[in-house]
């Protein structure tokens, strides 16, 4: 990975992280944009689109509702393609999804000890918001852009560090046979965590039998394609 | 109207980093009060007690409901001031609002246009088309969402305290509805096309295997809600195949 390369990669997962949450909420942070750009990034669209689909997945297991705490999939994509592209064939799948469920378990993190900073600033703040002053307003909310910037650019480069690291250490000690069961188990826990999230958001009402109708469908076209 | 112009251009850009400061304390408020900021400038603003002053510390009050339908209350709590509603009624205003935004917005956006293009993506990707699926999905999300901020600015700043009557606009009313089982549909088609694309490179066995552990997951996911989760599950699944992987050399 060349260093062009790599900071291709850092500034495209900085801004994937911001986008989730603070600016501007386009979606670029969806694993399947996510992945599909990095793909690009590194001339590996196949690693891209792969890893892309499996966080995407994992992805519906997630409902940003109110405040709940929840993994952080775009910068950890981003991160599992980079270590898919340096490890070729089924070890890249798997080690990739390792690596992007680890980055994505600390970009989690990371949002939460954030929003816990902000609200120490924002309680500290107070008589001066109550103020009216729209300097101090808007001084205290770039701030936070500012900081979800830094966070999301920690994030990818830790990830990043770790795709770059892992790979030729990894390569001697897993077996062919390792490698395969691994990539089977992050294509089995990306293909449950879809099912149950949808399902979840589909619920008991009449929208299941929509989903049931899709669900057959798909399966046909699946049978019909083999 | 004419007037307010690029100060409403101004608005529905901030509107776009809304949760740039989200924080416990006061949720969205801080970006809700930086996006009203520029509707509240024809207020006056002399002294520090000002009109002006005071609805902009208002607008910075806590404040919670989906990023993309904030702009509706900002734009109705703007046009109250300038009205010259009471302090408390732009406050119960605010109020009123963070429910029916947070449900409305999540059925629509979180549980209807998001999934059910993700997973038109999802199948158009397992069904071969590449990269061009992930441009389509990011393009065809986007005039939704950029139009559904710039219509809850607009019709907020229209209706002011009376912006309730928004909630009921028949568009917005058809979509929450018909989100529902359109997403329901995409997400099931694609489900089967997925599991085939990513399981292409497995053999019969390594399938059977993958099925059988994908269906173990499901079930723990969907009767351990919470408890269980994607992360927890894909970690858990990866320490064991790890394991596996070692014994079976």
């Amino acid at each position: 990975m060349s260093l062009e390369v790599l900071i291709a990669l850092l500034g495209w997962g900085t801004l994937v992280g911001v986008d989730l949450v603070s600016l501007p909420q386009m979606m670029i942070a969806r694993p399947l944009v996510a992945g599909t750009v990095a793909g690009a990034i590194l001339g590996d669209l196949d690693a891209g689109l792969k890893l892309g689909v499996i966080f995407e997945l994992l992805q519906y297991d997630i409902l940003p509702v109110g405040a709940v705490r929840y993994p952080e999939y775009g910068p950890a994509t981003v991160a599992a393609v980079a270590t898919a592209h340096g490890a070729a064939g089924a070890l890249g799948l798997g080690l990739g999804a390792v690596v992007g469920l680890v980055t994505g378990l600390l970009g989690g993190i990371t949002m939460h000890l954030m929003r816990r900073i902000n609200s120490r600033i924002v309680g500290a703040a107070t008589a001066a918001l109550e103020s009216g002053d729209p300097r101090v307003l808007v001084r205290l909310h770039v701030g936070g852009l500012l900081r979800d910037f830094l966070r999301a650019a920690v994030v990818t480069a830790l990830g990043l560090a770790v795709a770059w690291f892992v790979p030729p250490h990894v390569t001697g000690v897993l077996t062919p046979r390792g490698a395969t069961v691994m990539a089977g188990a992050a294509v089995a826990a990306a293909l449950a965590a879809g099912a149950a999230g949808t399902l979840r958001l589909v619920g008991r009402g009449p929208n299941l039998a929509w989903f049931a109708a899709g669900l057959g469908g798909g399966v046909v076209v699946a049978i019909w394609l083999r | 109207m004419a007037a307010v112009t690029p100060r409403f251009g101004r608005a529905l850009l901030r509107l776009f980093a809304v949760q740039g400061s989200y924080n416990y304390e006061r949720m969205l408020g801080l970006g809700v009060g930086v996006a009203e900021e520029p509707l509240l400038r024809g207020l006056p603003a002399e002294g520090s007690a000002s009109p002006y002053r005071a609805a902009v510390a208002r607008g910075a009050h806590f404040f919670n409901a989906h990023p993309y339908l904030a702009g509706l209350a900002v734009g109705a709590a703007a046009r109250a001031e300038h009205d010259g509603a009471p302090a408390e009624l732009v406050e119960r205003l605010r109020a009123a609002l963070c429910g029916p935004l947070g449900s409305i917005g999540d059925r629509l956006v979180w549980a209807g246009w998001l999934p059910l293009l993700s997973g038109l993506a999802l199948a158009a990707i397992s069904l071969g088309a590449g990269w061009t699926a992930a441009v389509a999905f990011l393009v065809v999300y986007n005039i939704g969402h950029v139009a559904l901020r710039a219509w809850a600015l607009r019709e907020g700043w229209k209706h002011g305290v009376r912006v309730a009557s928004a909630l009921n606009n028949p568009i917005l009313q058809r979509g929450a509805v018909l989100a529902g089982p359109a997403m329901a549909c995409a997400v099931g088609v694609a489900l089967p096309l997925t599991a085939q694309f990513l399981a292409s490179s497995f053999g019969g066995w390594g399938r059977a295997v993958i099925a059988a552990a994908a269906g173990a997951g499901f079930l723990g996911l969907y009767l351990l809600p919470g408890r269980l989760t994607g992360l927890r599950l894909g970690l858990g699944f990866a320490a064991l195949a790890l394991v596996a992987g070692w014994i079976w050399q």
